[in-house]
């Protein structure tokens, strides 16, 4: 994978201090949700624990000692989930679902991916899924089991697929 | 008979005069006639001249700037007017006309990161880029652009400061306060309170005023975490005028 590369306003001091005119505040908060949603699919990261955030790297420039402080933090993630790129796990709001994509547009990269492979009619397993050979050269290879399975309940509510239980494994038909 | 000789010398003396008189005239006439003979030889010269080089104006600042001033030196002006010899054939006025949209289209597109405050290094560089290697243009052209442009009201100014020159377009004016920061903007890069307000002889007030407006455009940006804390600007920020 390429290394990630950061945008100028990375190296930007002031960056990581929330700007106080409103306007320039919302610049601001455009260019960091991109950030961290374009550095959360290039490093694979599919969820932020705000406990832990401020050690994540795109939260902190070490080569400008700047980081972004807790508050700002919590503030760039309410703007990612108004966005729709970040999911709450629960009403805590501790933790969160980083989705560089929607869960229904991986849905639609896993069903077509099916239907290049003839898998449609069959059964497969999760794991082949996102960790099997024969999709090692997809974008959604690796992506976490939770957003996977959110994005085949995408494919079911379609009509598109039918997950199925086989107490151990999980599978899914594709229809 | 010398009462009617003296009459016919007042009358000789009258005819006499005005024969000098038209003969002066005449002169001057003449030397009208002759002068605005010339002229237009010399407006036919030009746009003759004009005409062969066409290529060699479009094609090269340098030549493109002599050629402006030897125009301005006798009074003509290919920039004034949208119609004419010198719009249509040499599509001079086009050339400024375009290189200006194509300058507010870049201000306005970069303004959300550097506040509508660009170098005019910046502008030269992004624009000759997408322009072929023999069209390039020279910040020459650009200035005269925006010159061009203040004519219909475009909001856009040139300002000068210590070794460069910027470009701001944001709507309302800067004052000469705002200009003068700004210039020590360029020079350092960023600043705190007490540092501009040493380096300009300002009260500290005056300077806090100054950078409340320039934060509200978003020319400035503060920063925080610097003890005191201290104020960059995009716009001479090198990582900011060469990205993407």
């Amino acid at each position: 994978m390429a290394e990630f590369e950061w945008p100028w306003q990375y190296s930007f001091p002031p960056f990581f201090t929330l700007q106080p005119n409103a306007d320039v505040r919302r610049t601001q908060l455009d260019s960091w949700c991109a950030l961290v949603v374009s550095w959360g699919k290039s490093n694979s990261v599919s969820q932020i624990d705000v406990t832990e955030a401020s050690s994540l790297p795109v939260f902190k420039n070490n080569a400008i000692s700047r980081a972004l402080p807790v508050d700002g933090i919590k503030v760039v993630l309410d703007e990612l989930a108004k966005r729709g790129n970040l999911e709450w796990t629960d009403k805590t709001r501790r933790r969160g679902y980083l989705l560089w994509r929607s869960p229904s547009e991986w849905g639609q990269q896993i069903y077509s991916w099916a239907q290049s492979t003839s898998r449609i009619n069959n059964v497969c397993t999760l794991y082949e899924i996102n960790q099997g050979d024969e999709s090692a050269d997809q974008e959604f290879h690796g992506l976490d089991g939770d957003i996977l399975l959110k994005a085949l309940k995408t494919l079911e509510v379609t009509g598109k697929a039918e997950l199925m239980d086989f107490g151990d494994n999980q599978g899914i038909k594709f229809l | 008979m010398r009462r009617r000789a003296g009459v016919g010398a007042i009358q000789r003396q009258k005819i006499q005069q005005d024969k000098f008189k038209e003969k002066g005239s005449e002169i001057q006439e003449n030397q009208l006639e002759q002068m605005t003979l010339q002229m237009e030889k010399f407006r036919e010269n030009l746009e003759e001249f004009a005409t062969k080089h066409k290529n060699e104006i479009k094609k090269n600042p340098q030549f493109r700037k002599q050629f402006q001033e030897m125009c301005a030196s006798i009074g003509v002006d290919p920039l004034a007017s949208g119609k004419g010899f010198w719009c249509e054939m040499l599509g001079v006025g086009d050339f400024y006309y375009e290189l200006g949209v194509q300058m507010l289209e870049l201000c306005v597109a970069t303004s959300y990161r550097n506040g509508g405050v660009i170098l005019l290094e910046e502008v030269l560089r992004r624009l000759n880029q997408r322009r072929r290697p023999d069209n390039q243009i020279s910040s020459d052209d650009v200035v005269r652009a925006v010159k061009k442009l203040r004519v219909l009201g475009s909001g856009m100014e040139v300002v000068a400061t210590g070794s460069s020159q910027f470009i701001y377009s944001i709507p309302g004016e800067l004052s000469m306060d705002h200009t003068t920061l700004l210039q020590q903007a360029e020079t350092v890069g960023h600043m705190t309170v007490c540092s501009a307000a040493s380096s300009l002889g300002w009260t500290q007030e005056r300077v806090g005023r100054t950078l409340d407006h320039l934060l509200r455009v978003g020319i400035a940006w503060r920063d925080d975490q610097d003890r005191p804390a201290s104020f960059w600007f995009p716009a001479f920020f090198q990582q900011c005028t060469t990205a993407e």
